[in-house]
Order: C-alpha cells, then sequence, then structure tokens
C-alpha cells in the first residue's frame, strides 16, 4: 500500500479544459455548486497602446496558464489538525477523507484549509471533499480526473516515486506556500509559471470557482 | 454573512460578556462586603448573579446554529488534541455549570461561604482560560486577520467592557427593586450601588482605551502582513468603512462619553435615576459596538490561499 498518495500535476500541458473538473463533478455527482477540483487561470501583464498607432494595443509581458487543483491530501493536513469532531482524518495511505457520519458542519476546516479544499454541503448540513476516488482505486481504476484529462496532464501514485520523476515543486501561484500544510503535490510548471510567493499576476476566472 | 456566523457573533459576544460579568461580579460583592458585610453585599449582588445563567445558556443555544449538522454536537469536544476548538467547547461547557452551580448555591444559600467563594474563584479563572482558549480558536496561521494578538485583546476587552455595563445595570435594576420592596436598607443598597457603577464607569474608560490602543496597531499590522491581511484592511476601510467608524463612535460614546457622565452622576446621592438611564444607554450602545465590531471580525476574514 503507498505511504502517501499524490497527485502529479503537468502544468506545462494543462490547456485548462476542465474536463477534470467536469469528470470529477460527474463521478461523485457533486451539485453545481460544489467543486471538489477547480482550475484556476492565473496570469498578468498588461496591454500598452502603440505610439503610433494609438488603437493598436500590443502585449506588455502578458502571460496566463491553467492550474487544476483539489485536495492536496497534506501530508500536514491543517484540516484535520482543527476539526473538532475527527471526522476529518488521514488513512494509512494518506488520503484525507471526511466521514460524514461524524461531521458537526462546523466549518472550521474550511476557514482553515489554504486549499478551499472541505465543501461544505447545505443539504446534508456536513462537509464534502475530494476522496481521490478511493472506490475507484479500490477496484484498481485511476480517479476519475486522472483519466478525463485529455493532456494527460494528471498523473497520481506514491508521493516519493513523483518527486523522483517530476522534481519536488509543490506550490506555484496562485497556491500558497507549502509550508502551512506540506501538500501532497508534484507540478511540472508551465513556461510561465510563478512560485508562490513571487506572484505578479492575479486569478482572472474567480468567479467561476469559487 | 448568514445565520451561521451571526451565530457564531452572539455566541462569542455571550460567552464573552458572562465571564466578564462573573469577573466584575466578584470584585464588585468582595469589596461590598468589606464595606457593608455579607448581608448588604449579597443583596446588592445575587440578582445580578443570577441574571448571568441565562446569558450563558443563550451563548450555548446560539452555538447550536453555527452547526449544519447538531445532531453530532456532543463529538464536538473528541478532539481536545489538537483542535483548539474542541478545547474551546469543552471550557465553554465547563464554565456554563460552574455558573449554574454556583450561582444556584449562593442563590439559596447553599454550602458554606468558603465552599462558595471556591466554586466562584474555580469559575472565575475557567472563564479567563475559556476567552484565551476561544482566541486561539481563531488563531490559525492560514487566516491572517485573526492570527494577531489583537484578537485575545479585544477578546478580553468586549468580556470586560460588556460585563462591566451588564453588571451596571443590573446593579441599578436591583436597586430600584429594593427600593420598592424592602425600603429600609435602600440607603447602604444606594451607596454600594452607586460605589459599584463609580468603579464600574473607570473600568469601562480603561477597556475603551485598551481597544482604541489595539485597533490602530491591529490595522498596521495587516498593512505589513501579506497579501490576505491587506486585502482584510481594504475591506476594513474600503466596503465595511461605514460599519468601522460607526463602531468606533458608538464605542466611543458608550463606554467614553457615557462612562464619565455615570462617574460623576455616581458620586453623590440623589441622581439614581438618572444613573439609571445613563448605564442602560450605555450598555445598549457598547453591546451595538461591539456587535458591529465582532460582524466585521469575520466579514473582513481573508484566509491565505485559493
Amino acid at each position: 500500500m503507498a505511504k502517501q498518495l499524490a497527485f502529479h500535476i503537468d502544468n506545462s500541458a494543462c490547456i485548462g479544459c476542465k474536463a477534470c473538473q467536469i469528470a470529477c463533478q460527474d463521478k461523485n455527482e457533486l451539485p453545481p455548486q460544489i467543486l471538489w477540483r477547480r482550475v484556476f487561470q492565473y496570469g498578468g501583464g498588461n496591454w500598452v497602446s502603440d505610439p503610433s498607432i494609438p488603437i493598436l494595443y500590443r502585449a506588455n509581458g502578458v502571460y496566463s496558464y491553467s492550474v487544476s487543483v483539489a485536495c492536496m491530501h497534506c501530508q500536514n493536513p491543517i484540516c484535520v489538525t482543527v476539526c473538532p469532531t475527527k471526522a476529518m482524518h488521514k488513512r494509512d495511505d494518506g488520503v484525507v477523507l471526511v466521514d460524514q457520519t461524524k461531521c458537526v458542519g462546523c466549518r472550521y476546516c474550511e476557514w482553515a484549509c489554504p486549499y478551499g479544499a472541505p465543501h461544505f454541503d447545505q443539504t446534508s448540513g456536513v462537509m464534502t471533499k475530494c476522496t481521490f476516488c478511493e472506490d475507484l482505486l479500490a477496484q484498481g481504476e485511476n480517479p476519475a480526473c486522472v483519466d478525463a484529462c485529455p493532456m494527460r496532464a494528471i498523473d497520481y501514485g506514491e508521493l516519493e516515486d513523483l518527486r523522483q520523476k517530476y522534481g519536488d515543486i509543490d506550490a506555484i501561484e496562485p497556491l500558497p506556500l507549502d509550508r502551512y500544510t506540506h501538500p501532497s503535490v508534484v507540478i511540472t510548471p508551465n513556461k510561465h509559471a510563478q512560485l508562490s510567493g513571487t506572484g505578479t499576476g492575479k486569478i482572472q476566472n474567480l468567479l467561476e470557482e469559487l | 454573512m448568514n445565520t451561521r456566523e451571526w451565530a457564531l457573533i452572539a455566541f462569542t459576544i455571550l460567552n464573552q460578556m458572562a465571564v466578564g460579568s462573573f469577573l466584575v461580579l466578584g470584585i464588585v460583592h468582595a469589596y461590598a462586603m468589606r464595606k457593608k458585610g455579607m448581608q448588604q453585599a449579597d443583596q446588592l449582588s445575587d440578582m445580578a448573579l443570577v441574571s448571568i445563567v441565562p446569558v450563558v445558556g443563550l451563548a450555548l443555544i446560539a452555538s447550536l446554529f453555527h452547526l449544519g449538522n447538531p445532531i453530532n454536537a456532543p463529538r464536538a469536544i473528541a478532539n481536545l488534541g489538537t483542535s483548539w476548538l474542541s478545547r474551546e467547547i469543552l471550557l465553554d461547557l465547563i464554565f456554563a455549570a460552574l455558573a449554574l452551580v454556583f450561582a444556584f448555591m449562593q442563590w439559596r444559600k447553599i454550602g458554606s461561604f468558603s465552599l462558595r467563594n471556591i466554586i466562584a474563584w474555580i469559575a472565575a479563572i475557567e472563564g479567563l482560560g475559556l476567552i484565551y482558549v476561544m482566541s486561539n480558536a481563531y488563531m490559525l496561521e492560514t487566516e491572517p486577520s485573526w492570527n494577531t494578538l489583537a484578537t485575545p485583546a479585544t477578546f478580553y476587552a468586549t468580556a470586560f467592557l460588556l460585563g462591566s455595563l451588564a453588571m451596571g445595570a443590573a446593579f441599578v435594576a436591583n436597586y430600584a427593586y429594593v427600593q420598592k420592596h424592602n425600603p429600609g436598607c435602600a440607603s447602604e443598597q444606594c451607596e454600594l450601588m452607586r460605589d459599584a457603577v463609580r468603579g464600574i464607569s473607570i473600568s469601562t474608560l480603561v477597556f475603551l482605551g485598551v481597544e482604541f490602543v489595539t485597533l490602530p496597531l491591529y490595522l498596521a499590522t495587516l498593512s505589513s502582513a501579506g497579501q490576505a491581511a491587506q486585502s482584510s484592511l481594504l475591506l476594513t476601510i474600503g466596503p465595511f468603512s461605514t460599519v468601522f467608524v460607526l463602531r468606533l463612535v458608538l464605542g466611543f460614546l458608550g463606554a467614553g462619553v457615557f462612562g464619565i457622565f455615570l462617574y460623576r452622576n455616581a458620586a453623590s446621592a440623589g441622581h439614581e435615576k438618572t444613573l439609571g438611564y445613563l448605564v442602560y444607554a450605555a450598555f445598549a450602545l457598547v453591546l451595538v459596538a461591539e456587535v458591529l465590531g465582532r460582524f466585521l471580525f469575520y466579514a473582513t476574514r481573508v484566509r491565505i490561499g485559493i
């Protein structure tokens, strides 16, 4: 069994199509307002009017890239630390799950998690989150997001193996610095990607992904 | 803001007010006992003490409205090892139990004075601990607008500001009752009540000062504590600036201006009626100011990350 399951996100291949998000919604039967996997479009730069042809605007350092984010199944999951009921827990294979029969719906994990991974379900009154498709894993299948990606930009496996294969970057903008929770993720950065804390842009599609 | 967050405003404010009231009452009772003896001291403070119990009860009920799935509420103390929220709930339940037991014993004069005194001391210290734990529950590393010393400072200030004025209002109401039903001891009660209100007016001025020193330091901290903290600052002075200014003005009026009037009117006998109006008005103003302040506490929260 894995010690710490993790996702690999090939940010250099991601085209921001959100197939992973839709596959996640579909497989987990989530309502539209609950997004376990979100795809942020991060970008910056501006457009400058050409001095000789003022109606012509030229790109000035314009860049944009997409980051697919779900629960990071952190090595130091702050949601598990703060949960008063122990509903939020970390399995032996590193997957962080919420036991809805124990959850009191206080939303404290939602305040704490810097990845916005736990989502409150208004209907049931308890928290929900990415399960790493543990049911599919148990049948020897891949998580829905992994199989749905047309660019094959999402992979998963043992964290240590992924690090050896792809490096140890785990925080690019707009993700938070890794020091809060030590996320179990490996990112192959896009050529425009900026390391967390050095960002010059902003999330361009925030309202879509709230 | 939704029902669930208003529930937290009610829960934290009522709890802090109850703890502050309990401590203020203890100090006033000790003073009154030294000055006029136990019987007079009890007459001054017993009704006020009993009035604290429903406040604690209301706080607990309010907390349930915060939960999406209150059926699991008893599980909320399951993670004392790492969760400050679990610790907060446990300490809150202990405080509620101690306050209830002590108020009942004191009201019915059950047990010796020293036994009751010990329980009161335990409850008072437990209450101070509760506010400390309560502030820790908010001091999450990923919530920079909460993760500052302003959180415990304002929680304690809220406790003593509202506790002082709530007890002031209770003393005035109690005095009106005594005057009506037991005119024999009215003059001594009048003296104790005036002394208590005088002390309370000083305490409100001091804790207003604590708030007014904390707030600018807090805003300055936000301005230099990273992007999320700066967003909190921009919310405070931008979309929520009206609420912020209103909170400052009402707090200053209630605790500052009315506090000085209270101090002056409590100096000599004959102004009891004025004193009553003043202390009720001061309490109402400071309560509104504190509710607005707590509203801002939740409304301007911006978490680190996405």
